[in-house]
């Protein structure tokens, strides 16, 4: 019986996949890889942030054949990201080199450098533009307006390098804040390791990264409502890119002069201000300060933000969700999740037999 | 220019560049092919500024070629789908570790192209400057 089944499901299978095609097809319009790339930029940081693979064309490839679900997109991309070897580590990226785009502070209105708002929907109206429909009709406007962005600056003589120090360097150098030694410990990876409580740090730091926009952002908002006990200031969020070097994997001894530059990634990176009791002395605790950590690939601030405050919530101990690292890590990463639940509308005849049997057998002695 | 350097300024310059100098070695030298261009994982470490940890941040997709030319080998990696820089990117590495007399004239070239990479890099940091919350303005105008 259980082989006629199968058999019987086959034609159906292909012909909903027809189905899928037809659906992405019948408006007869076809989406180009290089508009989405073009336009989704949104979408296309929170699929490389949860697939955990940085490459915007092949994210608006996953967008494209997922007809635009975040979840099918990353399920594809970490589905063709375990065919591909790691060939390299890259040499530890530290985010002072970042060349900054956008970098803000809500603890300090006069930061080293300046707050610089970069690209942000902030201060905007939130009013849709109506006028978007349309666009693609005016493409030489747009593109004339384009043209004269590029040109509308003040130019000058000398190079400018948009890398500007840490905002919490000022609280480190004035004591407020613990100053923590270099951890060179080599880090765990959680694609290569099942994951075993209590995690350490660097666990916990990348499944948080690679967590789910909505899931990461659920559960920092529900700290901030009382399950966790933790209310951050934002120190600092900064957006820029980070260069990649890797060690030349040809010689015998590492010398910088002979790394590798492979190009540069655009992250996410947030710093936000808790203060913590620090014992000092038999009796005596002193308030400090201390960092929520948060970072992600992309434009994606809710999330870096978010993440901060779980990082925050699980170096502390306390009773509530946020603060269990099973609760949290174990629920924010989007394959994991999605594909639990939707498993549950594949076939489980057999279980539901089963339940059904016993159902049937315990009513018929209840009489 | 050392390779970190070299390779920065090619990854970042306009494709035509890295072509240039790669078809001057193809042109008068035997190159044999040891790695198609091909795509790969590379893991990114990364040092957290709260408790000063390492951890790997996520992988980058990159595009990765090996070629010989003499007796040296040179290797060319480049992030996202990139064939034919990642296999220029290869050769000009190659050239540099033959230590082929054509390398002595690439100077110049790769200085301009550095020049050129550092002036759009410039441009598009006076237009994110335009950004700049100026509070002093702010506060003369909340004044009067």
């Amino acid at each position: 019986m259980a082989y006629v089944a199968v058999k019987g499901g086959t034609i159906a299978i292909e012909e909903s996949i027809k189905r899928l095609k037809y659906e992405r097809l019948k408006k007869r319009g076809i989406l180009d890889v290089k508009n989405i790339e073009a336009g989704m930029r949104g979408l296309i940081d929170q699929v490389m942030s949860e697939s955990s693979m940085y490459c915007e064309e092949l994210a608006a490839l996953a967008i494209k054949h997922a007809e635009g679900s975040p979840e099918e997109a990353v399920f594809l991309l970490r589905a063709f990201r375990s065919t591909l070897p790691r060939k390299h580590y890259s040499k530890v990226v530290n985010s002072e080199d970042m060349r900054i785009e956008r970098r803000i502070s809500a603890s300090f209105k006069n930061i080293p450098g300046g707050q610089i708002l970069g690209a942000a929907y902030d201060y905007t109206h939130r009013l849709i533009d109506f006028s978007l429909v349309n666009d693609h009709q005016s493409i030489a406007a747009e593109m004339q307006w384009l043209d004269n962005y590029l040109t509308d600056y003040q130019p000058q003589e000398e190079a400018v390098v948009l890398r500007m120090p840490k905002v919490l360097d000022y609280l480190r150098n004035q004591g407020l804040m613990i100053n923590y030694e270099e951890n060179n410990e080599e880090p765990k990876d959680i694609t290569k390791e099942s994951l075993k409580f209590p995690t350490v740090r660097s666990e916990r730091l990348q499944i948080l990264t690679r967590g789910q926009t909505g899931a990461v952002t659920a559960l920092g908002y529900a700290s901030l409502r009382g399950f966790g006990s933790v209310h951050p200031t934002v120190g600092e969020l900064r957006i820029g890119q980070l260069p990649i070097f890797i060690s030349n994997p040809l010689a015998s001894e590492t010398n910088e002069d002979d790394d590798f530059y492979i190009g540069e990634i655009k992250v996410t990176e947030v710093e936000t201000i808790i203060s913590t009791s620090v014992k000092k002395g038999r009796s005596k605790t002193e308030l400090k300060f201390d960092i929520g950590y948060g970072i992600c690939y992309g434009q994606n601030e809710t999330k870096a933000v978010a993440m901060s405050i779980l990082d925050r919530c699980l170096e502390t101990k306390d009773d509530a969700p946020t603060h269990d690292e099973e609760f949290v890590l174990y629920h924010i990463d989007s394959v994991e999740a999605t594909g639990f639940i939707s498993h549950l509308k594949l076939p489980h005849y057999v279980t539901f037999q089963s339940k059904l049997d016993s159902v049937r057998k315990t009513q018929k002695e209840a009489k | 220019m050392k390779r970190r350097q070299r390779t920065e300024v090619l990854i970042k310059a306009n494709i035509s560049v890295a072509k240039k100098l790669a078809d001057e070695i193809e042109l008068n030298h035997k190159i044999i092919t040891i790695e198609e261009p091909n795509s790969g994982l590379v893991m990114v470490k990364m040092r957290e500024t709260a408790q000063k940890h390492l951890f790997y941040l996520g992988e980058l997709l990159v595009t990765e070629a090996k070629v010989q030319v003499n007796e040296s080998i040179g290797l060319g990696i480049v992030q996202g789908n990139n064939d034919e820089l990642a296999y220029c990117l290869a050769v000009i590495d190659a050239a540099y570790n033959a230590d082929l007399p054509e390398t002595a004239g690439w100077a110049a070239v790769l200085q301009e192209a550095q020049q050129s990479v550092l002036q759009a890099e410039t441009e598009e940091a006076l237009r994110i400057l335009k950004t700049k919350v100026d509070f002093e303005t702010v506060d003369e105008e909340v004044k009067a």
